[in-house]
């Protein structure tokens, strides 16, 4: 990575403490060293090793003030978004909160064990969140009117926050078309980078607006999403494929029509009518295994905090010092000294210093 | 002689110093609990909620809707984190759960997300019996187990029968919360739009329902003008009044909000929900870590400086044996 990449993208988390950094310039101008009084400076011969040591302690000095200040600044490098390929999907659900959702599978109000189609949509939506780390998930819900729920996003545990409220209480109608087109907008204007996936999650239909047709296709031609239709048929209800006794018309068979506009889309498209909970579960495992292609996703890299290494900055520098004061001399009593002790290399180092 | 250097000050200061630095590197993080909270916040999305009685960040006037956005939006960035979020919205007599509850820091760009996109175009119908909702919001938060932010203007759409509203069937008190009244006090015309969502002009004086005719007719019914007890109970000329404009309707906020045992607070602008907020919800312990590295840098900080700044706090010239200054190093 060049150098100035690196550089662009270094922060830290309360930069305001940098402005301590001047005190790290200390140690030029004061030593930690023993000081000894000598009547002339001159009286030492000029030594280019004791002028090299002295900087390097010096350095060591700032390194140690500096490193502890920086580290105290919280020291991070930004994170960044890097694309990979990997098993996911860009997943926009739109799920029917009509009232309707909240009966069963006969068209009942849930008794005992029994499971609602809006609870067992929860429960085994809930699973499919979650289930492959790279899938992300929209979530907008319809009844009257579309509503927002979540925008696009990789957490899962928010989106499984806002599944779980799905078996809550339901509105009256069911107004698919605007669903339809509040769903889509959840894919953004941009190119497609992933496969995108809109699941309709419904348990009937409504007629489509001729007016509001062309619109929809128009949207679905642009975003081309693969478009999977889990139909929650309550029993003795219209199948997808009913043809109603009298006229066929999109008021008398909802359901029908609004599966013959989504095959004439022109966009990968399967319907899935279900009339269990088992066969729910089923259906959604087998758009997972559809959605199974390799896929380009982005993934954001989290930030990498540094402070460690200011740390570590600062210990080294302090390792130096602490061996500068290990090995220094005390000249006046020095000699006194060195005449006891055996000549230790600290001590024969520190003459040469000297 | 290394026994001596073992003993100078200053390189004990340095080992303390060191020893202070490494231990950044083993110590974890202290888990400890903080205050945090869990909110369910329902926000009304009806018609009057569009009145533009704000000021918005360029100056220009704002929507109640987008000042309310705009403040939920700063709460939710204020709050600290492992506090949760659940959001509703209100319109007729019932609040809408979007979605349950979120943590506001990891999960703080979804949350965000939805908050920007509230709009009125969610609203399923276009009444707005607040009391009704706002009971019902309270059921919510109890089965939640949440505490409650309610943000409404306050008008009642039909306006409330003479007789009030429907008495509150829950225990005051047993849900916490705030009611926030959003809207100035002055009257606002409320914009109006078509049935493709777009604007075109304000409400009338005979556009909207000024009084409510359900029910037994008003005390004061005799001395209207053509009143009939059976064919014109509620006298023969149409209701005026200024139902049409909209404020906020603080005494009647305040009045549920004493019914229900929530406090009132005013949405002042985009920002400030914060303190009421945490005055009025229950403080719940969240889970929350401690970094120790800052206590421990600081004390080396400490320690270093000493050893570096030590000699320039000595009085200068003084004749020390151990002071010269610009001394040779050795």
């Amino acid at each position: 990575m060049p150098v100035s990449a690196f550089l662009a993208r270094l922060d830290a988390a309360s930069p305001l403490l940098l402005w301590l950094l001047p005190l790290a310039l200390l140690p030029l101008w004061v030593s930690g060293q023993r000081v000894t009084p000598v009547p002339a400076i001159r009286a030492a011969p000029s030594d280019g090793l004791s002028r090299a040591i002295g900087r390097a302690l010096s350095l060591a000095g700032v390194l140690a003030i500096g490193g502890v200040i920086l580290a105290l600044a919280g020291p991070y490098r930004r994170g960044e978004t890097v694309t990979r390929t990997g098993i996911g999907a860009q997943v926009s659900m739109l799920i029917d909160r009509s009232g309707s959702m909240n009966e069963t599978f006969a068209g009942r109000q849930p008794s005992g064990g029994e499971e609602s189609k809006a609870a067992a949509s929860r429960r085994l939506l809930g699973e499919f969140v979650g289930s492959r780390a790279h899938d992300q998930f929209a979530v907008a819900a319809f009844s009257t009117a579309p509503m927002l729920v979540l925008p696009m996003t990789e957490r899962h545990t928010a989106v499984r926050a806002a599944i779980d409220a799905i078996d809550r209480p339901g509105l009256d109608y069911t107004n698919v078309a605007r669903g339809l087109a509040m769903a889509l907008a959840q894919f953004g204007t941009g190119t497609a980078e992933a496969s995108r996936v809109l699941l309709l999650v419904s348990d009937g239909a409504a007629v489509i607006d001729p007016r509001v047709q062309g619109q929809l296709r128009a949207d679905f031609a642009k975003v081309r999403p693969n478009l999977y239709w889990l139909f929650l048929r309550t029993k003795g209800s219209p199948s997808i494929s009913d043809r109603p006794a009298g006229e066929d018309t999109p008021q008398a068979a909802p359901e029908r029509h609004l599966d013959l506009f989504f095959r004439s889309l022109g966009v990968p498209y399967r319907a899935f009518e279900v009339e269990s909970a088992e066969a729910v579960a089923d259906a959604i495992r087998r758009i997972e295994g559809l959605e199974r292609d390799p896929i380009p996703y982005t993934e954001q890299r989290p930030r990498r905090d540094l402070t460690p290494v200011a740390y570590a900055l600062s210990a080294l520098g302090l390792l130096i010092l602490i061996a500068g004061k290990l090995v220094e001399a005390d000249l006046r009593r020095g000699r006194a000294a060195a005449a006891e002790a055996t000549p230790a290399r600290g001590v024969s180092r520190e003459r040469r210093a000297a | 002689m290394l026994a001596r250097n073992l003993r100078d000050r200053r390189l004990q200061l340095l080992s303390g110093a060191l020893a202070l630095v490494l231990l950044t590197f083993a110590a974890a993080p202290l888990p400890l609990t903080r205050t945090g909270y869990e909110i369910l916040a329902v926000v009304d999305i009806t018609g009057s909620m569009n009145v533009r009685d704000y000021r918005g960040a360029e100056g220009g006037p704002a929507s109640r809707l987008d000042t309310t956005k705009a403040a939920l939006r700063a709460l939710v960035a204020g709050l600290p984190c492992g506090s949760r979020l659940a959001l509703g919205i209100f319109t007729e007599r019932r609040p809408f759960l979007l979605f349950l509850p979120i943590e506001v820091c990891g999960d703080f760009a979804p949350l965000d997300g939805t908050l920007a996109a509230l709009d009125w175009r969610m609203a399923w119908e276009g009444d707005s019996r607040i009391a009704a909702g706002l009971f019902r919001a309270i059921e919510m938060a109890e089965s939640l187990g949440t505490d409650l932010v309610f943000v409404t203007d306050g008008q009642e759409a039909p306006p409330l029968p003479r007789t009030g509203g429907p008495p509150f069937p829950g225990k005051p008190g047993a849900v916490r919360g705030l009611i926030v009244g959003a809207g100035g006090y002055g009257l606002s015309p409320i914009p109006r739009y078509d049935d493709r969502g777009r604007e075109v002009g304000f409400y009338g004086e005979t556009d909207v329902q000024q009084e409510n005719r359900f029910g037994p007719p008003p005390a004061d019914a005799e001395s209207r003008e053509g009143y009939n007890p059976r064919n014109a109970p509620f006298g023969s000329s149409a209701a005026r009044g200024s139902e049409h404009l909209s404020s906020v309707r603080e005494p009647y906020l305040k009045a549920l909000a004493g019914e229900t045992g929530l406090a009132y607070a005013h949405l002042a602008g985009p920002g400030g929900l914060l303190p009421p907020v945490a005055a009025a919800a229950t403080p719940r312990p969240v889970p929350a870590d401690l970094d120790l590295r800052p206590f421990l840098g600081a004390a080396a900080l400490a320690l270093l400086l000493a050893v570096f700044a030590a000699p320039l706090l000595r009085a200068p010239g003084s004749t020390s044996a151990h002071h010269v200054p610009r001394g040779k190093k050795v």
